[in-house]
This record gives structure tokens, sequence and C-alpha cells, in this order.
């Protein structure tokens, strides 16, 4: 069958973004990160409301449930790309689209189609519920938090789709899993300590340049935007990578 | 006893133990020497003030190791297996050769007490010396009785992970959870600042049994003790669970 080039990278991206929402696990690590994320929001604002109120604190407070939010997004990505091997799946998938680096990149691209809204909706909720609870009276400049709400989703999606590059590259779910919670979540605040040298140019670090607020008081070692070229870079290496080996091994 | 062997080779055979005991064994080494030069830097300055903690922080991170073994024990039963060779479950093969439930779950979580607690002690056995060649005189003694505790801690964990496992059936929850909650940022410390009753949870108490922080709250003996009550309390909702559930659903 000879279908034109851009027919092709539309069935197959409809065909990942089918294969995606066909994931039952998807929405369960969806639905709880939502919910986890909003009781963090309510403990993050009750503990908020202990200290000082500010415009840019409503944000912060909103957003520190950040770290654990994270959690839910690097889960989804490696869902994606390692469902297709808890089975012989990724043999059904090549047979019908046996055009590896479009196949694996529509993938990437349809984990972000679903990443970026879940993110921005899940960031949102939280300020949301900040904003609501401290009925913080100063204005806040829209601007800012639009900003930083759009840096935040960004930082998601990018973790995301990582999580899915690093996914595909080792191919099974719990040691990818155990590889990147233990790298997020020990390795990254440890290193931040003992290795403030180098600390800002590592993915998580640098894409926490994006969404967090720019307080007078602290330094800014990185603008939002070289936060985000350095961590779309890492990943957008480790895409290439992933696609590259795919290419060329056996599935 | 039988069963037990059985647990213990099914174990040891997994394909994804390599990375749970490399973790347990070298983590706290590689987590105590980033901290003892911390600790060095400090005491030349003459500003250390956690020296006694040095070292025991790597085993409070290190626990991560045991995390996986008890979560892949667990999960691997009831991976699905490809439906090229049959779609199956491990946990049908074991339950038919075994087939008291209770002595399946007890012979596993036997098992993965023996692994962890062998674990651990090579985790203690690499870690001393590292501190202490990093160190030199500064190193802390290394107690046997807050030893002991971090052992438990080990274990208790382990177990934590295996009960919570088969209630999910799923490796990726618990995971997610536990290797969460034994980072710096773990939701107990958030938990403490908002109720004081997080003293209770397992991890808060669990942790008392070796680390002497400054917020600490428990004796070690009565941390142990909350812990161990967790756990069992986790065993016996695991049990009843693991007894009424199908072995297929």
């Amino acid at each position: 069958m000879s279908v034109s080039s851009s027919k092709k990278i539309t069935l197959i991206l409809s065909a990942e973004l089918g294969k995606l929402v066909t994931l039952p696990w998807i929405w369960f690590t969806l639905t709880g990160a939502f919910i986890i994320n909003l009781v963090l929001a309510v403990a993050f604002t009750s503990i908020g409301q202990q200290g000082a109120a500010g415009t840019q604190r409503m944000v912060d407070t909103g957003l520190a449930s950040m770290g654990y939010l994270q959690a839910g997004f690097i889960i989804l990505g490696i869902l994606t790309t390692c469902s297709e091997y808890t089975g012989g799946q990724i043999r059904t998938t090549l047979t019908v689209t046996p055009w590896r680096g479009f196949q694996l990149s529509a993938k990437h691209l349809a984990l972000a189609i679903i990443a970026i809204p879940a993110a921005f909706i899940m960031v949102a909720s939280g300020v949301l519920y900040a904003f609501v609870m401290t009925r913080d009276t100063k204005v806040i400049e829209m601007n800012t938090l639009i900003k930083t709400l759009v840096g935040a989703t960004g930082y998601l999606t990018m973790t995301s789709l990582l999580s899915a590059a690093i996914g595909a590259l080792i191919r099974r779910t719990t040691p990818v899993l155990v590889i990147l919670l233990g790298y997020y979540f020990v390795v990254s605040p440890l290193a931040r300590n003992y290795l403030p040298g180098i600390k800002h140019v590592f993915p998580d670090t640098a894409g926490y340049y994006m969404y967090r607020s720019l307080s007078s008081d602290e330094i800014n070692v990185l603008t939002p935007m070289q936060g985000t070229g350095i961590s779309m870079l890492w990943t957008l290496i480790f895409i290439i990578f992933s696609v590259v080996l795919y290419r060329k091994r056996d599935a | 006893m039988r069963a037990f062997n059985a647990e213990l080779s099914k174990l040891l055979s997994l394909p994804g133990i390599w990375l749970a005991l490399f973790i347990g064994a070298f983590a706290p080494a590689v987590f105590a020497a980033l901290d003892s030069l911390t600790q060095k830097a400090d005491i030349i300055a003459g500003t250390s003030t956690r020296l006694a903690e040095v070292g025991y922080i790597g085993l409070g991170f290190g626990v991560q190791g045991v995390i996986i073994l008890g979560a892949l024990a667990v999960s691997s039963e009831y991976l699905t297996e490809s439906s090229e060779s049959g779609g199956g479950q491990q946990m049908t093969t074991s339950l038919s050769v075994v087939s008291s439930r209770l002595y399946v779950l007890l012979a596993k979580a036997g098992a993965v007490t023996v692994i962890s607690a062998l674990l651990c002690m090579i985790a203690i056995i690499i870690m001393v010396p590292t501190t202490h060649l990093i160190l030199d005189e500064y190193a802390p003694a290394f107690e046997w009785s807050r030893l002991f505790g971090a052992l438990c801690y080990w274990i208790f964990t382990a177990l934590l992970a295996v009960g919570f496992t088969v209630l999910t059936k799923n490796g990726v929850i618990p995971l997610a959870v536990l290797m969460i909650n034994s980072s710096i940022v773990s939701f107990s410390v958030l938990l403490s600042k908002i109720t004081t009753l997080a003293v209770y949870l397992p991890d808060r108490a669990g942790i008392d049994m070796f680390m002497s922080m400054s917020d600490r709250f428990h004796t070690p003996f009565i941390g142990g003790l909350v812990m161990f009550a967790w756990v069992f309390v986790l065993f016996i909702i695991a049990a009843i669970v693991f007894y009424r559930r199908d072995v297929a659903a």
C-alpha cells in the first residue's frame, strides 16, 4: 500500500495516540497524580499559611508539590514506552509500522499531546487551590503567573519525554523506574548539596529554573530560558539516542 | 523449609535483582563517602555539627535497595508473561506447588528478610571502612546497637514493600511511594509539619532506631516497636487479601 508521507505520519501518530489512551495504567497514573497533587497542595497551603504570605509565596505554595508531581510524569513516560515490551506488542507494532524512527518519534509526540494538558491542569489546580485558600489580596501579575504555569507545564512534559526516551533505551519497566526515581529523588537532591559546582547542568535542576519564581533575595544562576534550553537539550539527546538505538537494535 | 528455599532461589534468579543488590550494597557507602567529604571540610573549618550521623545517613538512603528487593519479590509473581509464552503468571505455578497460601507468603517474607539482612550487613561492612578511610581519626565509633537498629530498619522496610506489593500486585506504586518516602523530600517529613502524629508513621519511627536527629521523637526501642507494628498490621491485611483473592484476578 502506498500512502503519501504526510498521511503516513498522521496515521502513525493516531495509532500511537490510540495505543496510549487505551492503556489503562495511563489513566490510573494521571488520576492518581491529580489527586495526590491536590492533597499535597492542601498540605503545603496549610504549612504556607503559618508563614508570611506574599504574591510570590502564593504561587510557590501552589507549585511546592512539583517535586512530587514529577514522579507521576516519570511513570507516565516510562509506561508509554515500556508497555510495548511487556508482551510481544512491539513486534506487532513494528510489523504494521515498519518505520522505526517515525514510529518512536510519533510515540513521543503522542505522549507530549497527552502530557501537556494533563500537566497544565494539575499545575493550575494546585496554584488555584493555594490562591483560593490564602485569599491573597495583593494583585497578582497575570503575566508572571502564566509564565510560571507554562514553565511548570513545560518542565513536567520534558520530564515525561525524557523518561519515555530512557524507557525506550532500557525497555524494562522496573529497572527504569528505579533508576529514574533514584536519580530524581535521591541522587539529585544529594548532588545538589555535595556537588554545588555542577548542579545546574542536570536536567531536573536546570528545569527547576523553568518555573521557579524570580525572587530578589535568591541568586538565580540561570534564567528561565537557559533552564529550558538545558533541559530541552537533555531530552533531545536522549530521544535521539533512543531513536538511533531503536533503529539498529533487534526488537 | 522447602518453600523457603524455593522462594530464595526464585528471588535470587530474578532479572532485576542485580540492581537491587547493587544499590543496596554500594549506595550507603557512596552516600557515606560524599557526606564524609563534606563533613571533613566542615571539621577543618570547625563548623561540624552532626558528626555522629556520618555514615548512618548512607544507611538511611541506601534502604532503596531493599525496597526494590521487596517490591520485585512479589510483583514478579504477578507479571503476566508475553502471549508468546502462554500469557501465564508465575503466581499460578507457585500456588500449585505450595498449596498453602499462608506458607507462600511467609516463605516469601522469610526469604526477603534473610536477603535484606545479609544485604544490610554487606552494606555496613563496605560503609564503615569507607567512612574511616575518609574521616580518619574523626570517624564516629559505630556502636552495635545503632547498627542493629539500621539492620531492623532495612528488614522492616523490605517487609513493608512486600506487604504493600501483595495488595497492589504491581511494583510501580509501592516503588514510587516508598522510594520517594525514603528520600530527602519524603511525605512523612511534610506531614510532620502539619501534625505531630506523623512521628508514628513507619519510616519516621523506624529512622529513630539509628539516627539521633534533632527532631527525634522516639527512643530506638519504641521506634522499632512502632515500625514493627506497622509491618505486622500490613502483613495481616496482606495475608487476608492474599488468602481470599482469586489467583488469576
